[in-house]
């Protein structure tokens, strides 16, 4: 058989890739072909340019924040010793488990007139409202607050991995060429460390791009928003397809830039016993104020928002028969979507495992699908059903639904199964091989038990991301199949807060888990 | 058991791309025999190996077991059903099974006790019963090394291909595994071929030595012809040091003995023998190891160096004797370098 013809095996995988990667490519192909004329120089007047410019200034701002929040603490986390240092290494994560539009519900809340930051103020001033000014969170900068607040983890797991990999070596030339601290981190660790800061916001910032909730609900016009109210409100196809193009574009280069910053990343890696390893300890009054700002940040990222939650649930009475039906529907839905976004990233791993021709398409195929948006995937849905001319309800819009999360989330999957096989010997196959195994047995005697830390991961990762996900859902579900994200972003954009309050708990409180799990491994591959 | 045959390589060439890995190379590897094949790195010894084990295929030339084809241009019998033993530079052992299990892994025909007394008497011949339940990350650096022969060995393949399999072991503990590894080898009986650079490795323990240099088989031969009669530069060089010199350099008598017409000749530093002969003077001296390397002065502008064992210490500057052994002088004449 010639080397170019692919074997059966590749098959499965061939499938996948078509399965994973027709949602993007149908929205892609719909706002390619979307027609010119008339109407085209009104989508780019009023709609394209607006909400593209909309959602590059949230990005910029969301940047900035980031920065600021992330790379100082990771810095003084990685370099020196101050109380609570171990803490807030791993507590820096938790933001993650937050989705943008529970921050936002909570922060909106927090910051509302009527809020305990606004009556505080009253209170001690004896100001009414209308006397003093109060930043306003349901506006751009308000929107780049809110994601750059959940979202600045990627930011601090990257730049802090990369100060503490820094060669110690390196340093101390540093130091004995006569830099000072200041110095050491402008001139020395922050040029080092570049690369992979901006790998990390490139991440964080295609994550800013793909958010719905939280700009709908603040009422920020961002092409996430664009893409869904031009469908369904405006009855536009035409600009919901133009706005995906737009989105996926921006996402797309976020995230090539993420892996093109990473590529440099050999750079840093210096022998294992140049490791830093040796903190500087700090004088008391610094170090206080060290623990001070890591708690300022903790607090308002996390502590704040979760504490605010779980006040407003104990405040209001939910009944909890009201919880049960969005329980079932999310529960079947996050367990169908992760068997088959599962299966989805299982045939990749194995597939890009044995094949070289293989690796690079389905990369591809399943970073589109990553880098696209879920309110992009949703519209690549639609487009497909109106063109085979099938309705969205019943077994039909679960079907589709279920695709799309394949579509979505399968790297996310493929992600840690494929960590856990680059950490195995490379000849372990050529070794099993060897030996006369092959097939089926194969994959049970090798495979299977090789890739079962990675598979628990990715399966938890599956089903906590389906959960949290918010615009396909939406855009797909059939009638009664609510999920908690849809139901909770129902009460909060009709103004019912408090009834959002406990779905959103319920979320983080998943949300906690794999965050833990991610603060766990990386704890095991290096020493913060 | 299956009967023991020969492992062949015949005119087989691979390529990737624009650059040739293997470019023709020829080998028989004798059952009982380990062969050695050294080169530097990127000469092209491990894709050798990996065309013989299967993890490759051929563009031309075939790969035969005795009469069988096992891989030519058209045909392939894959790597799981070569029954081909390999032990690597990694070792690669099954993370998730323990020494035993790692041992038992490639019998299959067996019953379960049939397969348990087997890889029992494997751990035992290669010491490391005590350990049959540890898993692999517990295992000294020696002991994966010794597990993963064992391993190979189990099944009764028809050939074992090691991969650099020692160049990973503390030099300390280097030599023992060396050779309790390479005996179990030898018993088995089969073709065994050993991947290495390390010169003094290939010349202490292997049977035949071939030298792969860019692809090509430049020689191969028993380790004292490979050593004493090469046959090009390289090959020379990749077995040990020599040094260049200009026939006329050196003395009439020394010249007269090597009978050679070349200009430019090549010898190994024990060509020099000290203790009688011509009086030369010592312009440096630098002990390494056992051995010491002295620089002898011929005339002002040219040097001859020697390896020898001096009963005392010689420094620069001192009176030696030295002698020649024309047999580590080569010229290369007639042969390609």
């Amino acid at each position: 058989m010639p080397r170019w013809m692919p074997s059966l095996t590749s098959i499965p995988s061939l499938l996948v890739v078509v399965l994973v990667g027709l949602p993007v490519f149908a929205a892609l192909y719909a706002g390619v072909a979307a027609g010119d004329g008339a109407a085209w120089d009104h989508i780019l007047q009023n709609r394209l340019l607006p909400y593209t410019f909309t959602t590059l200034l949230t990005l910029l701002l969301a940047a900035i924040i980031m920065l600021a929040l992330a790379v100082p603490a990771a810095w003084l986390i990685s370099q020196y010793e101050f109380p609570g240092r171990v803490f807030f290494s791993w507590a820096l994560i938790l933001p993650l488990a937050m989705p943008g539009y529970v921050m936002a519900y909570s922060w909106a809340d927090l910051m509302g007139v009527a809020g305990p930051l606004q009556s505080h103020i009253r209170s001690l001033t004896g100001l009414s409202a209308r006397d003093y000014w109060f930043p306003n969170l349901f506006s751009t900068p308000g929107l780049a607050f809110v994601l750059a607040s959940t979202l600045f983890p990627y930011v601090y797991i990257t730049a802090r991995a990369a100060f503490s990999m820094q060669s110690l070596a390196t340093l101390e030339a540093a130091r004995s060429l006569g830099a000072q601290a200041s110095d050491l981190f402008w001139r020395v660790a922050l040029p080092v460390a570049l690369p992979a800061i901006l790998g990390g916001l490139c991440l964080a910032l295609m994550e800013a791009a793909a958010d719905y909730g939280a700009a709908d609900f603040l009422g920020v016009q961002t092409l996430g928003v664009g893409i869904i109210r031009s469908w369904s409100s405006f009855g536009e196809p035409n600009t919901a397809a133009r706005l995906a193009l737009m989105l996926i574009f921006i996402a797309g280069m976020f995230l090539l830039a993420a892996r093109w910053t990473q590529g440099g990343r050999g750079v840093q890696q210096t022998s294992a016993r140049w490791l830093t390893s040796r903190r500087t300890a700090l004088p008391r009054a610094t170090a206080c104020s060290v623990s001070i700002l890591c708690t300022i940040i903790l607090l308002i990222c996390f502590i704040a928002p979760v504490s605010r939650l779980i006040w407003l649930a104990t405040e209001t009475s939910t009944r909890t028969a009201d919880l049960i039906p969005l329980l079932r529907s999310t529960l079947l839905l996050g367990v169908f979507g992760t068997v088959m976004a599962f299966i989805a990233a299982l045939i990749f791993t194995l597939a890009t495992k044995r094949s070289n021709t293989l690796r690079l398409s389905t990369r591809l195929i399943a970073a589109a699908g990553y880098a696209a948006p879920g309110a992009v995937l949703g519209l690549g849905a639609l487009f497909i059903l109106r063109e085979t001319g099938q309705a969205l309800s019943g077994t039909v819009a679960i079907t589709f639904l279920v695709w799309i999360y394949v579509s979505r989330f399968t790297s996310a999957g493929v992600e840690p199964m494929q960590a856990t096989l680059d950490r195995l010997p490379k000849n372990l196959d050529n070794a099993a091989h060897s030996l006369g195994s092959r097939g089926i047995l194969h994959f049970l005697r090798i495979d299977l038990p090789l890739l079962t830390p990675g598979a628990l991961a990715a399966g938890l990762i599956l089903f906590v991301e389906i959960l949290k996900e918010l615009p396909a859902t939406l855009m797909l579900r059939p009638f009664g199949w609510d999920t908690l994200a849809v139901k909770a972003h129902a009460y909060a954009t009709d103004e019912r807060l408090a009834q959002a309050t406990l779905p959103s708990l319920l979320i983080v409180l998943a949300g906690l888990l794999p965050v833990l799990l991610l603060s766990w491994r990386l704890s095991e591959t290096e020493r913060v | 058991m299956t009967e023991i045959r020969p492992l062949i390589a015949e005119t087989v060439s691979r390529s990737f791309g624009d650059h040739t890995a293997v470019d023709s190379a020829s080998l028989t590897l004798v059952p009982g025999e380990i062969t050695a094949l050294i080169g530097q790195s990127g000469s092209g010894k491990t894709t050798f190996l990996r065309l013989l084990a299967g993890m490759e295929r051929p563009d031309q030339g075939r790969i035969l077991s005795g009469e069988t084809v096992l891989a030519s241009a058209r045909q392939h019998v894959p790597i799981d059903k070569r029954k081909i033993g390999l032990v690597f530079q990694d070792f690669a052992l099954f993370p998730h099974l323990t020494v035993l299990e790692n041992v038992m892994f490639g019998l299959r025909a067996l019953t379960r006790p049939e397969r348990v007394q087997t890889a029992e008497q494997w751990l035992e011949r290669l010491g490391l019963t005590g350990r049959r339940d540890a898993y692999p990350h517990h295992l000294s650096g020696g002991e994966q090394q010794r597990t993963a022969i064992a391993r190979a060995l189990a099944p009764q393949p028809v050939a074992i291909l090691l991969d650099e399999p020692f160049s990973g072991l503390d030099p300390t503990m280097r030599d023992r595994v060396r050779d309790v590894a390479l005996s179990a080898v030898r018993e088995a009986g089969i073709p065994a071929l050993l991947v290495t650079h390390d010169a003094t490795e290939a010349l202490v323990h292997a049977d035949t030595i071939a030298v792969i240099e860019q692809g090509v088989i430049l020689q191969s031969g028993p380790p004292e012809q490979v050593y004493r009669q090469p046959t090009s530069l390289d090959v020379a060089r990749a077995l040990g040091p020599v040094h260049k010199i200009g026939a006329s350099a050196l003395p009439a008598d020394w010249h007269t003995a090597i009978a050679s017409n070349s200009e430019t000749l090549w010898y190994r530093p024990e060509a020099i023998q000290i203790g009688a002969g011509k009086a030369l003077k010592v312009t440096d001296s630098k002990l390494a190891g056992p051995v010491t390397e002295l620089a002898l002065s011929l005339s002002a502008t040219e040097t001859i160096y020697a390896a020898c064992q001096p009963g005392s210490p010689i420094t620069a500057g001192d009176q030696v004797n030295a002698s020649i052994n024309p047999a580590l002088f080569f010229d290369f004449a007639s042969k390609s370098t």
